[in-house]
């Protein structure tokens, strides 16, 4: 069974998002904005958002900044030597011009999630039993197959889109249509890439630019926000027909993706100083990450908490 | 103990050798065996199967064909007991459907055939392991087709021209056997036995014309013979995953692989 990623106001909201931007929009083909599964506002981990720094009210003043710190091998007091001090330390962080206006956004996806998602989802899993709701989750997962290899291809990642094409062939003919998931299981052991198109464009040098938390959608960037449309083509379901069919399979989606976390994204509030700084460093240091491995396994410390797609 | 196993399986094959039948039941049957984990557990399947029979109303006797891809879900209790569903696509052909018996008749083609029609299949399999190495098995399995199916034909008929739509409605069987297995090395399983079969489905023709037998009136086909005999192989492959080749034959021969994953 899939690992699910710990939950983000983005994977949360993106139903509702996507309901109330076709509506808005009034174009039953546009896809306006929407996430998808593979797109790139994935969930902070919990140990990030218990190790992420205290709130920076004012944002740094260049666009991206990555320091890079590296020490002797003393410890504190300069006495004992410390094996980890040689190691290079990284931290990442991302300019927050519009903080006002992400922190509100924040609040209500916040209010969104436990006043709405939360309830619909609380009640769905109690009608329908877990088992069913991993199955439909895999099915979605397999689903979503041509974001990540497609991306895996863009981004030279030869072996992980031979990974996920195995994947999609085995979950499909032996997976009842992607319901199971064989393909992860101890034997056949074909590890689920984490490729999207904001990724993408990171490992080809873009950069992210600055921070924003959308409505609905959740943490995000200039150039995640563009890997999200990239992305929106290479869904099968856009292509159902109707706008209806696809944008109510994509809400039950993420309903049902909740249905799975809840409680964890509360663990995620209550460990955090500052939720809003923690979800935005996690956020950035996560999409790093993402750019860093292409698509391959999460670094030591966030192994299965981050996959999202 | 290797001699009294060795005694059983030749008195099976001879059976199976010696029933004489005219139709092959739809699909594979499988190993006696089920291919679940000893512990039990979930598998799934993939395969193709060619299947061949002769079906007969009244009057005559037609060739059909039918090609099949499907998927499987099965479940396996301890104690080697079974369950499984099919889902798949079948295409059908009748040979000599809309052949003329008169020379005032002519047809622009002979043969009945329409493609991808679903069709579903559920079954139950037990098996006995007489031996580490042998044991028997028994089996019911039955399959519906959801859709009818269809086609036509222009010709005439002493000058006049027609069109005729021929359709196949609620084609069904139903099998039931026996296998007998052996284990050799490397985990191989050759499986024979013996099964009964029977099959029908409504011909519904949409006019009646003189010089096609087929189209004098709603009538059903089935198999005349319902004893057929069946052997197969069951080889692991590697990461879960088995190979199922099978064979059938009655009247005509059928046949199919499929690849199966337990869980």
């Amino acid at each position: 069974m899939p690992q699910k990623a710990v939950p983000s106001m983005k994977s949360y909201l993106f139903g509702v998002t996507l309901l109330c931007v076709v509506l808005a929009a009034g174009c039953a083909h546009k896809p306006a904005v929407v996430s998808d599964p593979a797109s790139s506002a994935a969930a902070p981990p919990a140990q990030q958002v218990m190790a992420a720094p205290k709130a920076e009210p004012s944002p740094p003043p260049s666009p991206e900044v990555s320091v890079k710190a590296v020490s002797g091998n003393l410890d504190d007091y300069q006495d004992i030597e410390d094996p980890d001090k040689g190691k290079e330390v990284e931290k990442v962080t991302i300019a927050d011009p519009l903080e006002p206006f992400n922190r509100a956004m924040f609040q209500f996806n916040d209010k969104l999630y436990f006043w709405f998602l939360k309830p619909v989802a609380q009640g769905y899993s109690k009608v329908v039993p877990e088992p069913a709701r991993v199955g439909v989750s895999n099915f979605y997962t397999n689903l979503s197959f041509p974001i990540r290899f497609v991306n895996s291809l863009l981004q030279a990642n030869f072996a992980g889109a031979a990974s996920e094409l195995g994947r999609f062939i085995i979950n499909t003919v032996w997976g009842i249509g992607g319901l199971l998931d064989p393909a992860a299981s101890k034997e056949i052991d074909l590890k689920k890439q984490r490729a999207d198109f904001g990724q993408t464009l990171g490992v080809y040098g873009v950069g992210q630019g600055f921070y924003i938390h959308w409505p609905l959608l959740g943490p995000s960037s200039p150039r995640d926000t563009v890997g999200i449309v990239g992305d929106i083509f290479l869904y099968p379901s856009i292509y159902l027909g109707p706008w209806e069919v696809w944008a109510g399979a994509r809400v039950y989606e993420r309903f049902n993706d909740t249905s799975l976390r809840i409680g964890d994204y509360e663990s995620l509030k209550e460990a955090a100083i500052d939720p809003y700084v923690a979800v935005r460093d996690a956020y950035v240091q996560y999409r790093l990450n993402m750019i860093k491995h292409k698509g391959g396994p999460p670094p030591p410390g966030v192994k299965g908490l981050l996959e999202n797609n | 103990m290797h001699t009294k196993t060795l005694k059983v399986m030749v008195i099976s094959i001879i059976i199976m050798l010696t029933i004489q039948g005219t139709a092959a039941a739809s699909g594979p049957f499988g190993p006696p065996q089920p291919v679940s984990r000893p512990a039990g557990g979930l598998h799934t399947g993939f395969g193709y199967w060619l299947q061949e029979d002769k079906l007969k109303d009244n009057n005559e006797e037609y060739i059909s064909r039918q090609q099949q891809i499907y998927s499987e879900l099965g479940y396996g209790f301890q104690k080697n007991w079974d369950l499984y569903a099919r889902v798949g696509l079948s295409g059908l052909k009748l040979f000599d459907a809309f052949s003329p018996t008169t020379t005032a008749t002519t047809t622009s083609k002979n043969d009945f055939s329409e493609n991808w029609k679903f069709f579903t299949t559920l079954g139950a399999k037990g098996f006995y392991p007489v031996h580490p190495a042998f044991g028997i098995g028994a089996f019911v399995q039955g399959s519906y087709y959801f859709s009818d199916f269809t086609d036509n034909t222009t010709g005439t008929r002493n000058g006049a021209p027609f069109t005729i739509e021929l359709g196949l409605k609620n084609l069904w069987d139903v099998s039931a056997g026996i296998g007998f297995q052996a284990t050799i090395p490397w985990g191989i399983n050759l499986y024979v036995g013996p099964y009964v079969y029977y099959t029908e489905t409504k011909v519904a023709p949409s006019a009646n014309i003189t010089g096609l037998a087929l189209t004098a009136g709603e009538t059903t086909l089935k198999n005349n013979t319902v004893f057929g005999g069946f052997a197969g192989i069951d080889a692991p492959l590697s990461r879960g995953f088995r190979l199922q080749i099978e064979g059938k034959y009655a009247d005509r021969l059928s046949g199919g692989a499929a690849i199966t994953y337990s869980y």
